[in-house]
């Protein structure tokens, strides 16, 4: 039996505190479609896709409907495309990406991720090809999303690797001009990437995983600030102890409900369900903001001095009720700080609140890193390059993941507006200190070195 | 043994419960179950009662009425049939009628301020697509505290149903009265709020 305040408080999470499930990820395993004929490699990749997915869509709004809760996106991950098209030209590649493109287009998704390559000790043949094929591809695609890993705790930062990202999204930035460089939005560069993890544009299905798998990205940021601002109205005086506990129960609830949703789906379609990914991810819309959580806490805005500390606290207390809530947690699984997609966070950048520095400084202690940050279109690709390698450095000495998706908007300077429109949202184009800069550092090459805490064994 | 059900409704206060179970004792009765519940000042209890062989129900009727004389209070017993009537166990999200057929229970929630006959228009459309009420909440005090104006339905979909018929003509009802709506299926309530 439920009394009406239980009943109430569950609606009121799906009504005015946005919770859904963000994201339910169909993982794709297309090794077995591998071929050195690219018609052959093509049609696989599409009847397999096609075979697997063509109920995605439908399910999961069934399952939503059942429930009363949305399933905002439903997406694809799919092997890493520098391995199983390894044989193929960047040309080539930049032919499958089209396929990808109209795949996902036929199957009714938004994005498709795992147009991808892990370089994080060296450079193959096939990541090449995929690496040159980024801008190509990306330009010339609405649903493609693109990861490259070049960092990992366990091999150091490849800087070659990190160098010629920094070309790649000079280039796709410059190919989608007419677009404000949207190209970028859907390409991530990443250091510890996770294999599992449904949220785009990094996801993609990694070796180790089954031939399909469902993974759950849930949402929840409405819902984490409501009940903080619930127990702060209750008591005003509410310490910081009591508020993590609050976070806490509100994220093992939350996590609960992704992954009941995701079993269901998962069973529906008769595939194995993998993990759910803890995330609070939020959108630009009001009431679904990191940002705002921030200000309930008690700082003016995302950014200022206490923001790194809370961001640590949210992070950890997330990550707590999650854990008790399924056995099967994978992916980011931490807080979002994207600039563009998230209403709040965008303001603090446009006022001031939020530079670049305290940002990658607050990757230090959440999930992701510089995520959606829109910058000088004029930035060099030292700086750029520069820029990435510290996040990866972060990433690789924390022993956790970080990743970059800069977005170089061409003609535009800081403090000018851009709108990439939809989930990925708009920003003010942060300050990049020295973005002009040619520093040879980040041209020298080579390999930064794994850290002594990668010597495990 | 046999079964009987008492049910006692009278004006709540302390000591209703006890006495009733004091009296069933003193007759070497066993209560197998009890529930209650108190609307406004109302209370209603009712027992599941296994009785000696040698007591018919008459004699338990009255010497309850006996035992709780002065009290104020209805009591009313019954022979109780014990069989399997369809859905015994609505607890479960999903649970097994009599044909073996699986039953799902949705929950359909209204929020908004009482009108005349809301029950009774709602229940109409339920039962017109022959679905069974295994729970019903209805609280109106008025005010804008959502708590205090709802209506929770528990119903009982059978594979046979017309689901989303049966919906689709709820919400209409819910938008032509001005109450907001949910259908939602009972896990959703289960994970969040049973943990």
């Amino acid at each position: 039996m439920f009394n009406s305040q239980e009943i109430i408080s569950t609606i009121e999470m799906v009504k005015n505190e946005h919770l859904d499930v963000r994201a339910v990820t169909l993982g794709i395993n297309l090794f077995d479609c591998i071929s050195h004929d690219l018609n052959v490699f093509k049609k696989n990749v599409r009847n397999k896709i096609v075979k697997k997915a063509s109920n995605l869509v439908s399910i999961c709004d069934a399952v939503g409907e059942k429930y009363g809760i949305a399933v905002v996106n439903k997406r694809i991950s799919i092997s890493p495309i520098a391995l199983v098209a390894a044989p193929f030209s960047a040309s080539e590649m930049v032919e499958i990406a089209h396929t990808l493109n109209d795949v996902a287009r036929e199957v009714n998704i938004d994005f498709l991720g795992g147009f991808s390559a892990l370089v994080e000790k060296g450079i193959a043949v096939g990541d090449s090809s995929l690496i040159e094929a980024l801008p190509e591809a990306l330009a010339q695609t609405q649903r493609l999303c693109a990861s490259v890993n070049v960092a990992t705790t366990r091999s150091g930062i490849n800087m070659d690797a990190v160098l010629q990202m920094a070309r790649a999204i000079k280039k796709a930035s410059e190919l989608s001009k007419a677009d404000d460089g949207l190209a970028c939005a859907k390409l991530c560069v990443f250091a510890n990437i996770p294999q599992d993890m449904p949220f785009m544009a990094g996801a993609y299905l990694g070796v180790g995983e089954a031939d399909a798998v469902i993974n759950v990205g849930v949402s929840g940021p409405g819902v984490v600030k409501k009940a903080i601002e619930r127990a702060v109205e209750q008591s005003p005086n509410i310490d910081l102890g009591k508020i993590a506990e609050i976070i806490k129960n509100t994220a093992c609830k939350v996590t609960r409900v992704g992954e009941l949703i995701g079993r269901e789906v998962a069973e529906n379609l008769n595939i194995r369900f993998g993990v759910v990914d803890l995330s609070l991810a939020p959108t630009p819309t009001v009431g679904d903001s990191i940002g705002e959580i921030f200000q309930t806490l008690g700082l003016t805005s995302i950014g200022v001095p206490g923001s790194t500390a809370a961001l640590a606290m949210l992070n950890d207390a997330v990550k707590k009720g999650g854990a008790f809530a399924s056995s099967h947690v994978g992916g980011l699984s931490g807080a979002f700080i994207p600039v563009s997609e998230d209403l709040n966070i965008a303001e603090a950048a446009a006022n001031g609140y939020l530079s670049i520095e305290k940002l990658e400084a607050m990757t230090c202690v959440c999930s992701v890193g510089l995520d959606m940050v829109p910058v000088p279109g004029d930035i060099s690709e030292e700086t750029l390059a520069g820029i990435i390698a510290d996040e990866m450095a972060i990433g690789m000495i924390n022993n956790k993941t970080t990743a970059t998706r800069i977005i170089p908007v061409p003609g535009k300077k800081a403090g000018d507006k851009v709108s990439f429109g939809g989930l990925l949202g708009e920003a003010t184009i942060m300050n990049v200190p020295h973005a002009t800069n040619r520093d040879v550092f980040v041209t020298r090459g080579g390999r930064i070195p794994a850290p002594i805490h990668s010597l495990k064994n | 043994m046999d079964k009987i059900i008492v049910t006692v409704i009278g004006k709540d206060r302390p000591g209703i419960i006890a006495s009733v179970s004091k009296s069933l004792y003193l007759m070497e009765c066993n209560l197998q179950n009890v529930n209650q519940m108190v609307l406004q000042n109302q209370f209603a209890g009712f027992f599941v009662v296994e009785h000696p062989t040698c007591l018919t129900l008459e004699a338990i009727l009255s010497k309850l009425e006996d035992d709780l004389n002065g009290q104020n209070l209805k009591i009313h017993a019954d022979m109780l049939d014990t069989k399997v009537n369809g859905s015994n166990n609505f607890d479960k999200g999903s649970i097994s009628s009599k044909d073996g057929a699986s039953e799902e229970i949705f929950f359909i929630t209204t929020i908004g301020p009482d009108q005349k006959g809301l029950v009774a228009r709602f229940t109409e459309i339920i039962a017109s697509y022959n679905v069974n009420v295994v729970n019903l909440t209805a609280i109106f005090k008025g005010g804008d505290d959502p708590t205090a104006n709802i209506m929770s339905y528990q119903v009982a979909i059978n594979p046979d149903t017309d689901q989303a018929g049966l919906f689709k003509s709820i919400r209409n009802k819910a938008k032509e009265l001005g109450l907001d709506i949910s259908i939602q299926h009972k896990n959703i309530f289960e994970t969040i709020n049973k943990i």
